[in-house]
């Protein structure tokens, strides 16, 4: 009490000198404070910064000031003190005892708070009239490791030999000793008798001095308290101004211009505790650690934290970014695993109704429109088991940013939008291990660290045959085979087995599965360099093959062996290794050397093998092959320098050799496309961050050009966005840029059995490069409590390209590799969001209202819809906390997309005089699939280790129960058609109904 | 608290407007037209059979539209000659030459256009005769063994298409096997369109004994490609592509040379 009863007595330190010698002289309050005095700080290394030191303090003999005692102390000369900090009081113009009662808040101040303990805090003596008991009784052996007091009989010399070992420094004291326990998240109970008492550890005024630097740089680290992993692109902000910086992707951020030493930092990342952090002279200015606490799941945090980040949505200082972290996705309901690129799927401007695609629909643009980047590689493919699940385990994700439009300069070779994952470094204290056991599949991971400077993280998640498994595949086989089957029937015209291998008896015996196998694995040889290599292999089998033996009808003699196979296997292997250096306190830079590879090849087909009715052999082929192969390798480096407080450049060069294959071979022989193109895209691009009106205005211009190597030309993209905030809560936002894509996923039209994809480069002829203009706006009012935002959007898209057979460019040749066509297109949409931020009962609703529109020549002379087409879609999440219970439910209505169908028949008659039916289709997307809506609800309990009625116990996991499309509601994913004795049968093909999932999960920390 | 309103009006404004519905029957016209040098220009216009009976059909009236024909830069109106058949005793179809087609329909202009390829050349064949023994339910299969089949070459050095059709040109139609209760099949027999230079006539595709008439089309791909269709099994149920534009159906030229074989018991 008497402590804090000073604190705020203190008025200010005042700066006296800075002369050349290794000592700075300090005033302690003003004068007139009970406590005010001149003390002097002297470092024999020179080295007054470091607060991470042992620490002398010395109270001088009888009748000298600090700076007499400071002159003629043998201590501060002895070797083994050279690393030592000495802060010497006086004694001259006031008792001992005053001094001494002074001296816990001085040592308190100048320890920053006792950061590293207070095991290498020392204080000497030379007063011979200070007793042990006024030591006692001030409370003074509780601050200081050891007090040595100079006995009257005893001379000065001597004490500075004996101290040599009472003031020992002890190593180990700095190396923070976490309890076993500090690591891993915590569940608090929601306290009954109602006590208020702060549970967040906030950082606490503890200087209260003079600031010491003015206008200077400060530059640090943010991670999380407990696994010492960084926190990207956390925010750092100067408390009461828009001034503030965001972290780059390994937690790193710069703030230039800092007013005072003293000034105060808001630190704020999703899913952690906001923290105010106080700046004190004493604090490393160039490496400034901030560690977050996450949420910790209690109830009453309202009260403690007003500015706490549970999900937030749109990010304030960004023109159309969201973000996710793994923290909030486990709450949300999920259909066997938790699912990153799903839980977008709840954002505005991104399509909720494409179940049949873990790839992002935003804004009107098509997941091939969405640059996916994991830790500087691209991946081309996101998609496990034909989309049902995103192909990233979210065990190692970190943290995935969004940005739905009009992005920065610093991204480029796409349309649409970026995904930006980060991938988690792993553990850096502690080795965990944990896992997920659903009805879908077992996901395991571990994170080693090796020494402080090695972190790992392996995870790897595989597929198994479950009754959930089982149910998604067979509609997905299903829907996939239906020709097959078809094809099969007419082929056994007898009809009935004719032996054990009969069709009928023969029901397919699928082998099918994915997995996929994460590795990240990080060495930071220094506080300035970060070394790191991610790994990321992804594989999906689908086999729905089967062969059978039996006798040919006819002849009842001969034999033939049908092998029908329908195989697709897919995957992806991405790497990229990365070295991020810190060159100066205003350069940053990031260098990475990435590799991507995905395949996909589907083999369907019917071979038939035997002898026919003259005994010679045949072999018969039918089917389909499909064979699409990319190769990606790519250089990247990045800078950002930060050049003066109001102004940040980024630049960087990149350079890409892609090789693509594509084949597609009907019936063995008939090689419908084959392409194969290798090129090289390059450049460099530069935007520049300008703050103006004390960062109230944020302007970012910024443009990319490159050269792309097919066409021979350079591609610029000049862009632009800006931030204004208008008053604290209203912030008013703007971003246009244009934007070129070279590889494309081209649509090959199928009106039978749904469209299917395939990545081809730009060739600048037939498949032309193709480029969006993008414009965007919004405005957002944000409280503490609730975040409205509203976002309008319009895009111009040129040269997309789709593949058709039904239309001959040239009716005088067969050349299919000519029937590429590309056409324009447009989207617009506004998108609201409502979303309470805070509170036992927090969420979202949002609607959007789009559309996307395509004029291909050869299909109309007018605009029709595009496939991914959307007018109204409507979502709503909300979650629910009481104790350990996690509830959730979630509600997606939305406009039902277009499709063509066969409108109607006609015949011709052929040449021989036979005739053959065809069919019309209705206009290009002229028709519209029902309304998409479903809810999903989830509920999920926390395993806490520990002992029942424990207060404070770790968190170890997790079991989880979800429902998928709780109203079993029969949504349309696409029609199929087939043709039976003239006429046509339409079938819905629908998305998954009712569909209930468990899950358990299980860590260590 | 202003703004939420703003939001709230200018959602509703937005919800209120509505989009048109586009019609999922289109009334397309069908084309059928085969032009062979030397005969009289005549196509074949009508409509599709639509899935659908709740359909708005365009006031056109197909069996007398204005059709007109280009050749040489040269407009020839045709003549309708009823049930949607189009003639021209003026305009000569020629080899080499090219023919442009257009009228207008349900409020667009329906257009179409080929070229008459080359005759084709050096087309023989391997023998004018071929013995095949009579089948019927008692004789059960032949004994001795089939004949040779008959090989037919013609030259092909742009590999381009060619359809082989062989007829029965018999008055009355002698089976070479006993059909049973089964319907006979027809006089008429075809080949796939190949891009070869030969194709073979096995004896167990003929069904009559009498004298065949072989002709061999040289065709264009897009003719091609209506056999192709359904084969391609998954694009079978879509219109073949042609040159047609807003309409469907086939426009090509043709140019045929004929051969004969006798089929005749031993």
């Amino acid at each position: 009490m008497i402590k804090s009863g000073l604190i705020l007595l203190f008025l200010i330190t005042t700066f006296l000198s800075f002369g050349q010698l290794p000592y700075r002289e300090f005033s302690f309050n003003s004068p007139g404070n009970p406590c005010y005095f001149m003390y002097v700080n002297h470092a024999p290394n020179g080295n007054l910064a470091t607060t991470k030191r042992p620490f002398i303090f010395i109270l001088g003999e009888r009748g000298k000031s600090a700076k007499e005692m400071y002159e003629k102390d043998p201590l501060r000369k002895v070797p083994d003190f050279y690393s030592y900090e000495f802060v010497y009081l006086p004694n001259n113009d006031k008792h001992a005892t005053e001094i001494l009662y002074c001296l816990v808040s001085l040592t308190d101040l100048i320890t920053s708070d006792y950061a590293c303990g207070r095991t290498n805090v020392f204080l000497s003596i030379y007063d011979t009239t200070v007793t042990e008991n006024v030591l006692t009784d001030l409370g003074l052996y509780q601050s200081f490791h050891s007090i040595r007091l100079l006995k009257p009989e005893q001379n000065t010399a001597l004490a500075a030999a004996e101290l040599t070992t009472d003031f020992k420094e002890d190593v180990a004291a700095y190396t923070p000793v976490y309890e076993d326990d500090e690591f891993g998240t915590y569940y608090e109970e929601d306290a009954d008798d109602q006590e208020e008492s702060e549970v967040f550890i906030q950082a606490k005024k503890t200087y209260f001095g003079d600031p010491s630097a003015f206008d200077f740089t400060l530059t640090g680290v943010v991670r999380d308290k407990y696994s010492g992993e960084s926190l990207p692109f956390s925010s750092v902000k100067l408390k009461g101004s828009n001034r503030g910086a965001t972290a780059n992707v390994d937690g790193l951020f710069t703030l230039l211009k800092i007013p005072t030493d003293t000034s105060v930092l808001v630190v704020s990342y999703s899913g952690y505790n906001t923290q105010e952090v106080y700046l004190t002279p004493q604090m490393n200015k160039h490496n400034l650690i901030i560690e977050l606490t996450p949420v910790v799941q209690l109830v009453n945090a309202v009260k403690v934290v007003a500015d706490r980040q549970d999900v937030v949505l749109s990010k304030k200082e960004d023109v159309g970014v969201i973000k996710m972290t793994p923290k909030i996705i486990e709450r949300l309901p999920n259909i066997g695993e938790k699912d990153i690129m799903r839980s977008f799927q709840l954002m505005p401007g991104v399509s909720g109704s494409q179940e049949s695609s873990s790839g992002m629909y935003v804004r009107g643009g098509t997941p091939d429109q969405n640059l996916v980047l994991y830790d500087g590689f691209t991946v081309y493919h996101v998609d496990h088991l034909y989309g049902f699940f995103s192909a990233f385990n979210a065990n190692t994700v970190k943290e995935v940013q969004l940005y739905k439009g009009g992005y920065e300069s610093r991204f480029g070779g796409r349309l649409s939008s970026v995904t930006e994952i980060t991938g988690k470094e792993g553990n850096q204290k502690k080795f965990n291990l944990g896992g997920d056991l659903s009805l879908l599949s077992i996901n395991a991971f571990t994170e080693i660290p090796i020494g402080e400077k090695f972190t790992s993280i392996i995870a790897f998640r595989r597929s198994f045959k479950s009754p959930i498994y089982k149910k998604l595949f067979k509609k997905l086989s299903s829907s996939g085979t239906s020709d097959d089957e078809e094809e099969d029937d007419s082929s056994n015209p007898g009809g009935g087995p004719g032996g054990p291998g009969g069709r009928s008896n023969n029901s397919t015996q699928v082998t099918s599965f994915f997995y996929d196998l994460n590795g990240k694995f990080t060495y930071k040889p220094s506080t300035k360099d970060i070394l790191s290599l991610s790994i990321f292999i992804s594989k999906d089998k689908v086999d729905n093959s089967f062969d059978f033996d039996r006798p040919s009808f006819g002849s009842g003699t001969s034999n033939f062996t049908n092998t029908n196979t329908d195989l697709t296997t897919y995957g992806n292997i991405g790497s990229s290794l990365r070295w991020g250096r810190k060159w100066n306190d205003k350069i940053y830079g990031n260098t990475i050397l990435s590799f991507s590879n995905f395949y996909s090849k589907r083999d369907q087909s019917n071979e038939r093998s035997g002898e026919d009715e003259n005994g010679d052999e045949f072999t018969s082929y039918t089917g389909i092959l499909e064979d699409n192969n990319l190769i990606d390798y790519s250089f990247k480096s990045d800078y950002t320098w930060d050049v003066f407080k109001n102004s940040q450049l980024q630049f960087g060069v990149f350079a890409t050799y892609y090789d693509i294959d594509y084949q597609y071979v009907q019936n063995d022989t008939a090689t419908i496309l084959n392409k194969s193109n290798k090129t090289s895209l390059s450049g460099g691009f530069i935007q520049n961050k300008f703050k103006f009106f004390n960062g109230k205005l944020v302007i970012v211009p910024g443009i990319r050009s490159s050269y792309y190597q097919t066409t021979r030309k350079f591609y610029n993209e000049p862009r632009a966005s800006f931030v204004l905030k208008m008053t604290k809560n209203i912030s008013l936002k703007g971003a246009t840029g244009k934007y070129y894509q070279y590889v494309n996923r081209v649509t090959r039209e199928d009106i039978m059995s749904g469209s299917k994809e395939f990545w081809l480069l730009s060739d600048g002829e037939s498949v032309p490069v193709s480029s969006s203009v993008h414009y965007m706006g919004g405005i957002s009012f944000e409280t503490n409590q609730f975040l409205f935002s509203t976002e309008a959007y319009y895009k111009n898209i040129y040269n997309i390209t789709e593949y058709s057979l039904r239309f001959n460019p040239s009716p005088m040749s067969s050349d299919y590799e000519e029937n590429f066509f590309s056409g324009n297109g447009d989207a617009r949409g506004v998108e609201f969001l409502v979303q309470r931020k805070t509170g036992k009962l927090n969420g979202w609703m949002s609607y959007t209202l789009g559309e996307a529109r395509s004029r291909f020549d050869v299909y109309s002379d007018t605009y029709f819809y595009a496939n991914q087409d959307v007018t109204h879609e409507f979502k709503s999440v909300l979650m629910y906390e009481y104790k350990r219970w996690n509830f959730s439910a979630t509600w997606i209505f939305a406009t039902g997309r277009p499709y063509t169908a066969p409108s109607g028949a006609y015949t011709i008659t052929l040449l021989d005089g036979t005739t053959q039916d065809f069919f019309t289709v209705t206009d290009k997307n002229g028709l519209r699939l029902p309304n998409y809506h479903r809810a999903d609800i989830s509920v999920h309990y926390k395993l806490l280790a520990g002992i029942k009625g424990e207060r404070r116990r770790k968190e170890i996991g997790s079991i989880g129960f979800s429902i998928f499309n709780l109203y079993n509601r029969k949504n349309v994913w696409y029609k199929i058609y087939t043709i039976e004795d003239g006429s046509i049968l339409e079938t819905d093909v629908n998305y998954t109904g009712f569909t209930p999932n468990l899950t358990l999960s299980l860590k260590i920390r | 608290m202003k703004s939420i309103y703003l939001f709230i009006l200018l959602l509703l404004l937005l919800i209120s407007c509505h989009k048109e519905t586009s019609a999922d029957f289109t009334d397309s016209p069908i084309i059928e037209g085969y032009l062979t040098p030397g005969d009289p220009f005549s196509i074949h216009i009508y409509r599709q059979t639509p899935f659908s009976s709740d359909v708005e059909y365009s006031s056109d009236d197909i069996n007398n539209l204005n059709v007109v024909v280009s050749c040489d830069g040269t407009d020839y109106p045709l003549t309708p000659t009823g049930d949607g058949y189009y003639t021209s005793s003026v305009v000569s179809i020629e080899e080499g030459k090219t023919y442009s087609l257009s009228f207008s329909f349900n409020t667009k202009t329906v257009s179409a256009y080929t070229y008459i390829p080359t005759k084709p050349e050096s087309f023989t064949q391997s023998a004018t005769e071929i013995e095949i023994e009579r089948m019927d339910s008692t004789s059960g299969p032949p004994s001795s063994s089939q004949p040779d089949p008959i090989e037919l070459y013609w030259d092909n050095p742009d590999n381009s298409y060619y359809l082989v059709v062989v007829e029965n040109i018999e008055p009355i139609l002698d089976p070479i096997r006993d059909f049973g209760d089964e319907d006979p099949p027809e006089n008429i027999f075809r080949k796939n369109p190949t891009q070869t230079t030969a194709e073979e006539l096995r004896p167990m595709e003929f069904q009559y004994y009498g004298m065949h008439r072989i002709i061999l089309y040289h065709v264009l791909p897009d003719y091609a490609s209506l056999y192709d269709e359904g084969t391609v099994s998954s694009q079978n149920i879509t219109n073949p592509s042609t040159s047609i534009v807003n309409a469907y159906g086939i426009f090509t030229g043709l140019n045929t040379d004929t051969v004969f074989v006798k089929v005749k018991e031993p």
